[in-house]
């Protein structure tokens, strides 16, 4: 399991997030791998729904770069446009949303915007894309971070995408963050911050935390997972191959 | 009314210094040779704003055509950062504004709509609408006068032009594309005038014959020119693929000054126009994506 390529890990860890029959709201990278991933193994009824307008993707031809690639149209159901897929996500349309970002915090919050401050910043990024909507509005959402414990702060330098909030409920807007999945480990957000739930294959709990500044509780249903199972990996070799290049 | 003409009459009649720009494409049928043509006729302190850019925005920028950026997402899709926004922004010689993607085709949707603004439930958690931090923008909130709830105002932003590729036209402006749409449409139809690239012109019998592919009316159309390949390194639906190659190129060459220099010299200040681009592409080149194009047509 260990020989296996970081990206390939965290797809098979993410892809347990995801249930047959969800809909579920995709951006590129770790998180079109998970959803792909899962999608040809445990979860052939998931919808996978782009900021582009596309619905009922399933980008099997080529990893895409962009959301409106040639390969996410490509199998797709339905296309049609960004304000009618964002419509869905708004009215609570939309089970499940898969973020990345360059930062992540205890209350799962994210950054994509800056690093530094926001006027003086040492490394200006990208900025949101679609991930502060999604991050406000999608009813489950799940965090995809590499364990890269550099990413992994206390506070973010600045907050894209909004995490757990006690304004939430008040602005009738969704819980927000349930999970935080690394190739090492589930992190959950039940309690109010991120708390270990599980181990990946070939992790140990002290792996799980490795480097991290975070004072981290474990959670009462914490399980060691010993190992992915086998349609997973099979789909992870025959749809993810580029990742093994 | 005939509202066909050359795509240098386009930029030059109807762009001028100074104008806030809608450009198109969702990574799909993205104006590269509209805004290239824009670059090499050193238009100078335009608005450039969608929500996710292609890596046209940063080239844009990079040329020196733009001085202000209103985005959601800005950088070369799937790949990395953009270089020259980034620099930009850390030497403080750009203006921009962050929003999200949703907010901006509510935004343009507003606009679209004739009404100051449209009612969210975004942008009310996290920094991006933080009137704690300096330079974030600024949104205000409504209390719903029919159940009490808070929600967030995203202004309007109407665009003085839109740049816009599609499949075909006629030459009155009956604009036809099928595939990925983002906001492309509804930043178009926001937008005070309308400048359209097509693969094609056709009849308007071959309009009317699919005219659900009609995505912009003769009536908002304000001109139009045919520049096959006008999208590349973009790809048209059915047409050509996305030339994934050229986005990996300007990731590795934009990374400094000089190198991102050397790429505007290379593909456009050395062209004089669309078709000495396609020159510098190669034929080789452009029969590879031609290969590589998904087998769906349009009517």
């Amino acid at each position: 399991m260990i020989g296996l390529p970081v990206a390939i890990r965290l797809a098979l860890a993410a892809a347990r997030e995801l249930q047959n029959g969800e809909v579920c709201f995709v951006g590129i990278g770790n998180p079109s791998d998970a959803a792909l991933l899962a999608k040809h193994s445990r979860a052939p009824e998931l919808t996978l729904i782009f900021e582009s307008g596309v619905v009922g993707s399933n980008p099997i031809s080529k990893p895409p770069l962009s959301t409106g690639s040639p390969s996410v149209a490509e199998k797709a159901t339905m296309i049609t446009d960004g304000l009618a897929v964002f419509s869905e996500l708004q009215a609570g349309r939309i089970d499940v949303g898969l973020l990345s970002a360059a930062q992540v915090d205890l209350f799962g919050n994210l950054n994509s915007t800056v690093i530094g401050s926001y006027n003086q910043p040492k490394i200006r990024m990208v900025g949101s894309g679609g991930a502060h909507d999604i991050a406000c509005l999608v009813k489950r959402l799940i965090i995809l971070m590499p364990h890269d414990p550099r990413r992994f702060l206390e506070k973010v330098d600045f907050i894209t995408s909004p995490g757990l909030s006690d304004r939430r409920s008040d602005l009738k807007l969704p819980p927000g963050p349930v999970s935080l999945i690394t190739e090492r480990a589930r992190f959950s957000f039940e309690s109010g911050t991120a708390a270990l739930s599980a181990t990946m294959p070939g992790y140990s709990e002290e792996d799980a935390v490795e480097g991290l500044s975070w004072k981290v509780k474990k959670t009462s249903d914490f399980a060691s997972i010993e190992k992915f199972g086998k349609k997973e990996l099979e789909a992870a070799r025959s749809c993810l191959q580029y990742l093994f290049n | 009314m005939d509202k066909s003409a050359e795509i240098s009459d386009l930029v030059e009649e109807h762009v001028n210094d100074g104008d806030t720009i809608f450009v198109g494409g969702f990574g799909h049928c993205v104006p590269f040779a509209l805004c290239f043509e824009i670059i090499r006729q050193g238009k100078r302190d335009l608005t450039l704003c969608r929500s996710g850019t292609d890596i046209l925005f940063d080239i844009m920028i990079g040329a020196g055509v733009a001085s202000k950026v209103i985005f959601g997402y800005l950088g070369n899709p799937g790949i990395g950062l953009g270089h020259a926004f980034r620099r930009a922004v850390e030497a403080g010689t750009l203006t921009y504004e962050d929003w999200t993607n949703m907010s901006m085709i509510l935004r343009f949707e507003a606009a679209r709509q004739g009404i100051p603004f449209l009612p969210a439930r975004i942008l009310q958690l996290g920094d991006i609408a933080n009137a704690s931090i300096p330079g974030t923008i600024e949104v205000k909130t409504i209390d719903c006068p029919y159940t009490s709830e808070k929600l967030a105002c995203i202004p309007a932003l109407k665009p003085d032009v839109a740049l816009v590729h599609a499949h075909q036209s006629d030459r009155s402006g009956n604009v036809q594309l099928i595939g990925v749409d983002g906001d492309m449409f509804t930043g178009a139809l926001a937008s005070e005038k309308i400048l359209v690239t097509v693969e094609r012109f056709v009849d308007t019998a071959r309009i009317t014959r699919l005219p659900e592919a009609t995505r912009i009316p003769a009536y908002r159309t304000t001109a139009v020119a045919a520049v096959p390949w006008g999208a590349h390194p973009s790809y048209v639906e059915g047409v050509y693929g996305r030339d994934d190659d050229q986005y990996f190129a300007y990731d590795r060459e934009a990374r400094d000054v000089e190198g991102l220099e050397d790429y505007l010299r290379r593909w456009i200040y050395n062209c004089a126009n669309h078709s000495a681009y396609l020159n510098a592409v190669g034929k080789k080149r452009l029969n590879v994506l031609e290969e590589q194009a998904s087998r769906r047509e349009i009517g």
